[in-house]
């Protein structure tokens, strides 16, 4: 599949698929995104289990890796309204939960797309939204799910996820950049999951991570979050809890 | 001190001041910080009635305009602790009351010091502020006070200025950088003033200041700000009340 300069590529197709996905990943977040454990202890998994899953945008006038999205299938047989608070973690365990156990999945999630800063405003990520539900409709799912994170929700960390998202544009659409998205591709907002991920560090790490300083337990605006990240220094434990959403894409 | 290559200059010693600083104060602060009410109406007076308190530090290599320190005489007959909780706006609007009335002046007070961003980090705070401090001295005033603002606060929002006042550095200073230049020349903090500056504007005026959204009524983090803002939608006003640090150098 080839359209304006732009190839989806898998990653058979790259000695060093993973490397520049990697690259991607470090470009597109911020550095204490990378510290989700669920995230860290697994994402192998998505390459031993799930590789039909895993796609690339390349640059085929460059030869750089534009873009990347990862998902993963799994079974889900309750109302889509029942999907679990925990988002994004819960669904990449029960994703290799249901492949461990032999359970035959009937649905796709996504669980990332990320562009690089090079080539984001470029429409790539509706097409990077159509690639991957290509991938669960050829498997004969009738529905691609999302744990999305609303990235401009870091500009109002204060403000609730709830009410966040009843933002709209003039024209109607979600406010949020990446909400919109999803929604010009065709996707419905379900509800929030306000557990989607759980970054737990000591202070140090958080120093690290944020170049930020915590002299004292308490909420913190860290850049780059959707919420505050709340210091406790008795505990010596920042714990910040990310908010996404649910969506979900007919196939 | 680089005293060769930056000079002072003073609206009285210098014609071309008023150009060579103007567009400065637009440059170093959030734009948000230009719709203090009592600053817009008052900013004509440092000229007018202070002039011999305004100056800058001139790069003589460039020939532009590296840091300005803005202040002006006031009376205060009670102790520093007491002085008032609305710290800058205050400070301006009993200044220029004094003047008026004829009140004979016994502290110096700044209300600005500002680098330009692209001298900082090129240690020239020290020098503006000593600058600042020689007008006390030469007016035979024993005090500088200074209603200051704290530059990274901003990092740290959510946390109250009483508690971010006491946070120092490894060696014993204060953390925030600003407050640490003035400590490192002698001050001490007398006290935080938890309304120094009150910033009103409707929703649609904050939205330009910011180049946010504000779709509800609640507590915002606005870039730049010490604290977040109050937006009350119903009431088509967003209202920003900063905190700052009185602080006091005795100049002998």
């Amino acid at each position: 599949m080839s359209e304006d300069g732009f190839r989806i590529i898998t990653p058979s197709d790259l000695d060093d698929y993973r490397d520049r996905a990697g690259d991607i990943a470090d470009a597109a977040w911020p550095v204490f995104m990378h510290h989700d454990p669920i995230a860290n202890e697994n994402w192998h998994e998505l390459f031993d289990r799930f590789e039909a899953y895993q796609f690339a945008m390349l640059d085929t006038e460059n030869d750089r890796m534009a873009a990347m999205g990862n998902s993963l299938p799994f079974q889900w047989t309750q109302a889509l309204e029942e999907l679990p608070e925990e988002g994004w973690d819960w669904v990449f365990l029960k994703a290799i939960e249901d492949h461990k156990n032999g359970i035959a999945p009937n649905i796709q999630s996504a669980i990332q797309i990320a562009i690089l800063p090079d080539y984001q405003g470029q429409g790539l990520s509706v097409r990077m939204v159509r690639a991957m539900g290509a991938i669960g409709k050829s498997r004969g799912f009738k529905q691609l799910v999302a744990p999305v994170r609303p990235n401009q929700k870091s500009n109002y960390p204060l403000t609730g996820i709830d009410d966040y998202i009843t933002w709209i544009t003039d024209g109607g659409l979600p406010f949020d950049a990446w909400l919109r998205v999803h929604v010009r591709a065709g996707a419905r907002i379900i509800k929030p999951c306000h557990g989607a991920m759980k970054i737990i560090g000591t202070r140090a790490d958080w120093e690290q991570w944020s170049g930020l300083k915590f002299p004292q337990s308490g909420a913190y605006i860290v850049p780059g979050a959707l919420t505050p990240m709340t210091m406790n220094i008795a505990k010596n434990e920042g714990l910040y809890i990310e908010p996404n959403v649910w969506m979900v894409h007919e196939l | 001190m680089k005293q060769d290559r930056f000079r002072v200059i003073t609206p009285t010693g210098d014609i071309d001041y008023r150009n060579l600083v103007r567009g400065l104060t637009k440059i170093v602060w959030p734009e948000f910080m230009l719709h203090d009410q009592v600053a817009n109406e008052l900013w004509h007076e440092l000229l007018d009635r202070f002039a011999d308190y305004q100056l800058a530090l001139y790069d003589t290599q460039n020939n532009r305009v590296a840091a300005m320190g803005n202040s002006f005489p006031m009376r205060w007959d009670d102790t520093l602790e007491n002085l008032p909780e609305t710290g800058w706006d205050w400070a301006f609007a009993e200044a220029v009351r004094n003047h008026r009335e004829g009140i004979s002046p016994n502290v110096h007070c700044a209300i600005q010091i500002i680098i330009h961003p692209d001298y900082q980090g090129q240690r020239l705070s020290a020098p503006i502020i000593e600058s600042v401090r020689a007008v006390t001295a030469s007016n035979r005033l024993p005090a500088l006070i200074i209603p200051l603002r704290p530059s990274e606060k901003s990092k740290y929002p959510l946390i109250s200025l009483d508690d971010y006042l006491t946070w120092t550095n490894e060696a014993g200073l204060p953390f925030d950088p600003w407050l640490r230049a003035h400590a490192r020349l002698g001050a001490r903090i007398v006290k935080a003033c938890h309304e120094s500056k009150i910033i009103r504007g409707t929703r649609v005026e904050w939205e330009a200041w910011t180049q946010m959204k504000f779709p509800q009524s609640g507590r915002y983090v606005i870039p730049g700000a010490l604290v977040p803002i109050e937006m009350n939608v119903e009431k088509d006003e967003g209202v920003y009340v900063e905190p700052n640090v009185w602080i006091v150098h005795e100049v002998k």
